[in-house]
């Protein structure tokens, strides 16, 4: 068991990869029964600090409809020079400066530990970062003056050659045009009127009569040098004035009589960005990053009124169709941010204000482009100030964390078919021979464009097993697949990152246990909960938790041990033991259930589940309790209500929350002040050890979650007693026997309901 | 407000504290990480806390709880029980930030300023006039605050180790510790500070440009065509 668990853990160091399978079935019909489909979880970028990456490009397969690259799993003629493709088995010539190869002298990309191996390219002109600032205007003073200064603070902690520019919105949309002469001037656009791009192209002056015919053909930075100074120009020459334009920016003029919403245009603001990128950079790696203090609510995307007495929509106005706007606004969005994946840029939305903003219609902005989204209650908070300046963080080598205009190619053997991407991603449409006609997730192509992303960001990749029973698999062999990963670094350079991974293919028949041993239930979990959670944007809720559940049912059906009819017989092994729990959290998790969040929450919520790590997902879907007591060492323990004791301090993490909650005793000792008598110091040690295990989540999560401090009877307990398993409750007190727990007033299901219920389908013959 | 170790020479480098969260604006505001913690490398990371305890397969919570050390009980005033280590490695001390020596005497205006317009003045004839002009007025600025007593003791002890750090040409030692002002205490700073920033870019480049002339001294009489020396045309 061990041995699975350090190869899983290898691999995901090493290549970034986990597999919800390790041994593949080697047949299209046993891969099916296996319920959990044959998927990864890849984190293209996974910072490697001990993988320099080689400066020289990748040797590709010659074959046009293959081009993989070479990797540690050819078979190579050292004498002939020849190298034979793992995918197609096209024989190649090595080029000419491969010439002095043998079995001693090989090159990085053919040594087994190379299974993951970065190229940099030296070809293509060099462009700088940009960064177009898109900043609502319509917000109370104290959040403007935030906003302001985290804008200026931004400017110290990016590159003096990024490129920078500046929209402002409120009523109405004004463009900045940046110059050192310190003369500002700005062209006004009404905020009610949606722009296409040739006609942002014509107003600010970008026209230029040689440009539409050369679409195709990435744009020299020296003829783009002209058009765009006016908008985007270098902070070094611009820093002292764009300080001042940000300090002088003044809330929107327009009067706002009361009972009335500011009028906002965030729709055209951001289609004119759009459009400004558009025409000036296409294919180079920028950033539309909009600031907004609230809803969008006039023009195209608007999402509310402005009549106050009339709210945004909730859950309920949308199940009863009842959201105006919505569909409209999203349709303009959409549109948008389809246009900004096309043109390999991304927007982030930071959204600050203490009602809805209106992030489920603004959503795919940011998720199909690889862009942030932050949700805070004001901009003059320590949450949205740094995680802003996080966005800005740098790595091992001084570089930023964050790649612009990736493109990912997944080649399979030919054995299996690549059914869908599920992640900040859009589709490539590149149709070709390892295709799956299912699709699953984002499908139908075998290449994704990822317009922004960090070492953290993550997608869920989905494959079929085509083999037929007719054609069997020689005992022993190996399917593989390579993930080609081309962005562009935020050194400015192009990169390739290749990864090529290989498992064994084995018999369902005779090789079942040990295809179930190497199961990976934590990557299946994560992998199935992406699943549902991608099926839940589109889907009755009530439907996704039934899909869930069937697949669950089945799954224990085939790999449970048990007798007929006979539910206490049933037994999983280790690799599976985790698994109900996961999908129990997972069923009661805010990715599933709308309950108690508003739209903007569950939008926000799922835009961070599609798209972080294994660990960091798996965390969303049960979070993790650690308790602290004079009793040994801080322990994990069950995310259950009997872990709630009175002499604990229990330290929770959801991802987005951390709690830390002090049992009844502990609240007690520390109203009677002991944490400040010396002879108690150990309790005071005992009270600092739990705050100190936080600062270390904090200083290191993002964004940066809530951080909540609260005891026995505080209001706040609410969030670490909706998390818990209800094994407790007003209804079945003390039914274990013991006066420990505490109970939870809740009508929820307990996972050991949960559980009796799953046996008894899984072992019935009726299912 | 917390302590962390640190040696002595990131002492120097930059303020390590934690201060809380925002609470009247923001709900459940998180503690703020200063600039230097933020940027913190290296030094021993605790293990993550990622361990989950798996439920039996009954669901109860009862049968798999582990079985401790038996409690020790509440820590009654008489009782001497063994001292609980703390968990991590930041042994609980001070409350205050420990950002810089005591040794050191509050900075003086005069210390931090002149150098600032030396630099200014060696800048003039290479920098165009107007960033010249730019950066003169941004230096007032910072006089008149700095004069008003409206900067804190602790920009004011940075701003004079960012000053010896130019005068020493050690540009990104410079650099970084505007950008941890800028990063900490940017309500105060903000207004001022990116003259500053021009002024440590302008120094380094103006450097360069010596060092480069410095190699080919032939060259020297040819200071005003140096080419890629685009802003003073």
């Amino acid at each position: 068991m061990t041995t699975y668990l350090e190869f899983i853990q290898q691999n995901e160091e090493r290549d970034g990869v986990r597999f919800s399978w390790n041994l593949w079935p080697s047949s299209r019909l046993e891969a099916t029964r296996m319920v959990v489909p044959l998927a990864c979880l890849l984190t293209p970028l996974k910072e490697r600090p001990d993988l320099p990456p080689v400066q020289y490009e990748p040797v590709v397969c010659s074959r046009p409809t293959c081009k993989a690259v070479l990797n540690p799993l050819c078979q190579v003629d050292y004498q002939a020079k020849l190298w034979a493709c793992n995918f197609c088995f096209q024989r190649n010539q090595f080029p000419p400066a491969y010439a002095g190869i043998s079995e001693v002298n090989q090159p990085a990309e053919l040594m087994a530990q190379f299974s993951t191996i970065e190229y940099v390219v030296q070809r293509g002109p060099q462009l700088p970062l940009i960064f177009l600032y898109v900043v609502d205007t319509c917000l109370e003073d104290d959040d403007l003056q935030a906003l302001q200064e985290s804008l200026q603070m931004s400017l110290s902690l990016l590159p003096p050659e990024t490129l920078v520019g500046l929209i402002t919105f409120g009523r109405m949309v004004q463009v900045h045009e940046l110059s050192c002469e310190g003369i500002s001037k700005s062209y006004v656009f009404r905020g009610t009127k949606d722009l296409t791009a040739k006609q942002i192209q014509d107003m600010l002056g970008l026209s230029k009569p040689a440009m539409p015919t050369q679409q195709t053909r990435p744009v020299q930075p020296q003829e783009q040098a002209f058009v765009s100074s006016r908008f985007l120009q270098p902070i070094h020459k611009i820093d002292m004035t764009f300080t001042d334009l940000l300090g002088e920016l003044q809330r929107d003029p327009w009067p706002v009589t009361q009972g009335k919403r500011p009028l906002r245009s965030t729709g055209v603001a951001l289609s004119i960005a759009v459009g400004l990128l558009e025409v000036t950079f296409p294919n180079t790696g920028a950033r539309i990053m909009l600031f907004t203090g609230g809803p969008p609510t006039q023009g195209p995307g608007m999402v509310v009124g402005d009549e106050l007495k009339v709210p945004i929509r909730s859950w309920h106005d949308i199940e009863k169709d009842n959201a105006r706007f919505m569909k409209k606004a999203m349709k303009h969005y959409e549109m948008l941010a389809n246009r900004t994946a096309a043109n390999g840029h991304c927007i982030d939305i930071y959204a600050c204000a203490l009602d809805q903003t209106g992030l489920l219609e603004m959503k795919c902005c940011t998720n199909l482009t690889g862009g942030h989204m932050v949700m805070g209650d004001s901009f003059n908070t320590s949450l949205f100030k740094q995680t802003f300046q996080r966005i800005f963080s740098k790595d091992f080598n001084g570089d930023f964390r964050m790649a612009f205009g990736a493109t990912l190619e997944v080649k399979t053997s030919r054995e299996l078919k690549v059914a869908g991407a599920i992640g900040p991603c859009v589709s490539l449409n590149a149709k070709g021979s390892c295709v799956s006609e299912n699709e699953i997730g984002v499908g139908g192509t075998s290449q994704w464009k990822i317009c922004s992303l960090d070492p953290t960001s993550t997608l869920g990749i989905y494959f079929e097993v085509i083999n037929q029973p007719s054609a069997p698999i020689p005992q022993g062999s190996r399917g593989a697949i390579q993930f080609v990963t081309q962005y562009q670094h935020s050194s400015t350079q192009k990169r390739i990152r290749v990864t090529t991974i290989a498992r064994n293919w084995a018999d369902v028949q005779s090789q079942l246990q040990l295809i179930e041993a190497a199961f990976d239930q934590e990557a299946a979990a994560v992998l199935m909960a992406r699943l549902g959670v991608f099926r839940a944007e589109s889907e009755e809720g009530p439907d996704v938790l039934r899909w869930l559940d069937r697949q669950l049912i089945r799954l224990c059906q085939k790999f449970g041990q048990y007798n007929k009819e006979d539910p206490t017989s049933f037994r999983l092994s280790d690799a599976f033991s985790l698994y109900p729990q996961f999908m129990f959290h997972l069923r009661r998790s805010p990715f599933l259930q709308v309950f108690n969040n508003s739209p903007d929450e569950s939008s926000y919520y799922r835009h961070h589940f599609a798209r972080q790590d294994l660990t960091q997902s798996l965390i969303m879907i049960q979070p993790i309790l650690y308790s602290y007591s004079f009793h040994g060492p801080p322990e994990p323990v069950l995310l259950d209500s009997s872990s709630i004791l009175a002499d604990r301090i229990l330290l929770m993490d959801t991802f987005f929350q951390i709690v830390i909650y002090l049992g009844e005793t502990i609240a007690q000792w520390q109203k009677a002040g002991y944490q400040d008598m010396p002879e108690y110091e150990n309790f005071k040690h005992l009270l600092q050890a739990p705050l100190d295990d936080a600062q270390e989540i904090l200083q290191a999560r993002f964004p940066m979650p809530r951080y909540v401090h609260t005891e026995h009877g505080g209001s706040q307990a609410r969030f670490l007693l909706s998390k818990v398993n209800p094994s407790q409750t007003h209804n079945n007190l003390y039914p274990w026997g013991q006066e420990t727990g505490a109970p939870i007033l809740t009508d929820d299901v307990s996972l050991q309901v949960f559980m009796d219920h799953l046996k008894k389908l899984a072992v019935s013959s009726a299912c | 407000v917390t302590r962390c170790p640190a040696g002595g020479a990131e002492v120097e480098m930059a303020e390590l504290y934690v201060k809380p969260g925002n609470k009247a604006r923001g709900w459940n505001d998180p503690p703020q990480f200063s600039y230097g913690l933020q940027t913190q490398t290296g030094g021993p990371k605790r293990s993550p806390l990622t361990k989950r305890v798996a439920a039996p397969q009954d669901g109860s919570p009862r049968a798999s709880e582990t079985s401790g050390p038996p409690p020790m009980g509440p820590p009654l005033p008489s009782s001497k029980a063994p001292r609980l280590p703390p968990v991590g490695s930041c042994p609980a001390s001070s409350v205050e930030p420990m950002g810089f020596p005591d040794i050191e005497s509050e900075a003086l205006i005069e210390d931090v300023l002149r150098p600032l317009e030396q630099a200014l003045e060696d800048c003039r004839g290479h920098t165009r006039k107007q960033v010249c002009d730019d950066i003169s007025r941004r230096l007032a600025l910072l006089q008149e605050q700095w004069a008003g007593g409206k900067l804190s003791i602790p920009v004011k002890k940075r701003m004079a180790i960012l000053v010896q750090e130019l005068l020493n040409h050690r540009w990104d030692a410079a650099d970084d510790i505007h950008r941890s002002l800028m990063v900490d205490h940017v309500t105060e700073v903000s207004q001022w500070m990116v003259g500053v920033k021009r002024l440590i870019a302008e120094k380094r480049s103006l450097s360069s440009v010596e060092e480069t002339n410095e190699e080919k001294s032939e060259a020297a009489a040819e200071i005003q065509t140096i080419p890629g020396f685009q802003e003073a045309q």
